[in-house]
């Protein structure tokens, strides 16, 4: 997650969010930027989802040591 | 089988007989690959390599080999050692001599000694604080997880087919290491030191991947010797050094090792390890469509609350003036009506009061005393005398009566009393 949010950290702000909306009894203003925020946290997690997939490497210690420090 | 088929045509000859023993000895789980404890006696190493000596105790005896180069020796045994033996049973058809052959011995006193190790090594962990470390939390998702096992392992397979079911294609590294025999602590501790390189962003970034934030390393099922790596200092240290959270998986439910008391999670099996650590993608992706749905609806609902507060809020307002004015009107009346009805009632009152106070200060004044038959004397000064001693014989004095005055002469003094 570019925005120094960790995955983790949007899902907890998110929880935040959501409870905060229910709850109820904030100002249109604070409604509405809750509502953006939640909503650029969304966007940022799907991103981060599809950041999870990868290849599957499977190498014998001494490969990956190898290609590890040619690096 | 032909010495079946011998037996139905005449006298079975000893050879085929002996090799039938044999084979039905061989056929027997029982009496393969056993583990066997016993004293060594008779024991000889011949110039061949292969050793020769006899397994007994109280109850009974067998002699045994050990083929040149079948195992290591510890040199420690000699006659009257207790020692263990992974043996099988075999019978030497050409002297119809049944004997063990040994695959693996150890002296018992040096088992004892790797249990002794194991609880040093423990204690030694205890009071480090290793076990009561705080422990890392995996993260929700793993974007990159190592595991560290043996190469088509049916462990790593389990894993494999758990992962696709759970995340498929979740990003993966795995490094295969020997998980048991003399070179496995060494080969787990460097399986575990690349694992941690992986986590240093620095190093990910320049192989473009995600860093490492899972370490997973476990092994399957198998002997108490089989896991032991998993027991060993190294091993522990390793585990403890990685800045990101290390699942141990080793064995099943039941084996505990050191491993599992230093590590960040302990997982009972590689399976549950996965299980632990990588979530159900479709759960995920209905959590977050759940959050979507839960802050568009209180948002759609705090703007429609705003609105008809709003509503409300207007026509109060336009009612407003009017009410006012009736409220201050109906105020003015009761107030008016209390300051009449208060001012009338304290003016009788006052009234009232005056004409009592009128009636008893008539009532004092001296004429009205002098009306009821009283008179009043003064001597010739004209002050008025009211006490005996005020008197004396012969003294003149003046007594007023309500209709006149009269005067007197003292002509006796009486005192009142005893």
């Amino acid at each position: 997650m570019k925005k120094g949010k960790t995955y983790d950290e949007a899902v907890s702000r998110l929880e935040e969010i959501v409870a905060s909306l229910e709850r109820g009894g904030k100002g249109l203003d604070e409604t509405l930027q809750l509502y953006e925020e939640g909503a650029v946290l969304l966007k940022q997690c799907q991103e981060d989802l599809k950041s999870a997939e990868g290849k599957l490497n499977e190498l014998r210690l001494e490969d990956i040591e190898k290609e590890i420090s040619d690096d | 089988m032909r010495g079946a088929s011998d037996l139905t045509t005449g006298p079975l000859s000893i050879g085929n007989f002996v090799n039938l023993i044999r084979q039905t000895v061989k056929q027997d789980k029982l009496f393969q690959n056993q583990a066997i404890k016993g004293e060594v006696s008779q024991w000889k190493q011949y110039p061949s390599g292969h050793t020769y000596f006899t397994l007994r105790d109280n109850v009974g005896q067998m002699s045994a080999v050990i083929w040149q180069g079948r195992c290591l020796i510890d040199p420690s045994i000699k006659e009257g050692s207790e020692v263990v033996v992974i043996a099988s049973v075999d019978l030497y058809a050409k002297q119809g001599r049944i004997q063990l052959v040994v695959d693996k011995i150890e002296p018992v006193n040096a088992i004892g000694k790797m249990e002794e190790a194991l609880r040093k090594l423990k204690l030694k962990l205890r009071q480090e604080g290793a076990f009561d470390r705080p422990r890392k939390r995996l993260p929700l998702v793993p974007k990159h997880i190592a595991i560290v096992t043996g190469t088509g392992s049916a462990a790593l397979s389990d894993m494999n087919r758990l992962i696709e079911n759970r995340w498929p294609g979740l990003r993966r590294t795995i490094i295969g290491v020997l998980v048991q025999g003399e070179n496995s602590v060494q080969e787990i501790v460097r399986g575990l030191a690349v694992a941690r390189k992986l986590s240093d962003p620095e190093i990910a970034k320049q192989r473009n991947q995600p860093p490492v934030d899972v370490i997973i390393v476990g092994r399957g099922g198998g002997s108490p010797e089989d896991l032991w790596s998993f027991n060993l200092e190294p091993v522990a240290r390793a585990i403890i050094a990685s800045q990101i959270p290390v699942i141990s998986a080793v064995g099943h439910e039941s084996d505990l090792l050191v491993s599992d008391m230093v590590a960040d999670v302990r997982a009972s099996t590689p399976s549950n390890a996965i299980e632990r650590c990588v979530p159900d993608y479709n759960a995920i992706q209905m959590l977050l469509a759940d959050y979507n749905e839960r802050i568009d609806s209180a948002t759609i609902r705090q703007f429609s609350d705003a609105r008809s507060r709003l509503k409300l809020l207007t026509s109060m307002l336009k009612a407003a003036p009017m009410a006012g004015i009736n409220n201050v009107k109906i105020k003015m009346q009761r107030l008016t009506m209390r300051l009449n009805s208060s001012s009338q009632s304290i003016i009788s009152q006052e009234k009232s009061r005056m004409v009592k106070f009128e009636a008893s200060l008539k009532a004092v004044h001296p004429q009205r005393v002098l009306e009821r038959g009283y008179s009043m004397i003064q001597d010739d000064s004209g002050e008025v005398l009211s006490k005996l001693d005020q008197l004396s014989i012969g003294q003149n004095i003046k007594m007023n009566f309500a209709d006149g005055k009269a005067e007197a002469s003292i002509i006796n003094l009486e005192k009142k009393g005893k």
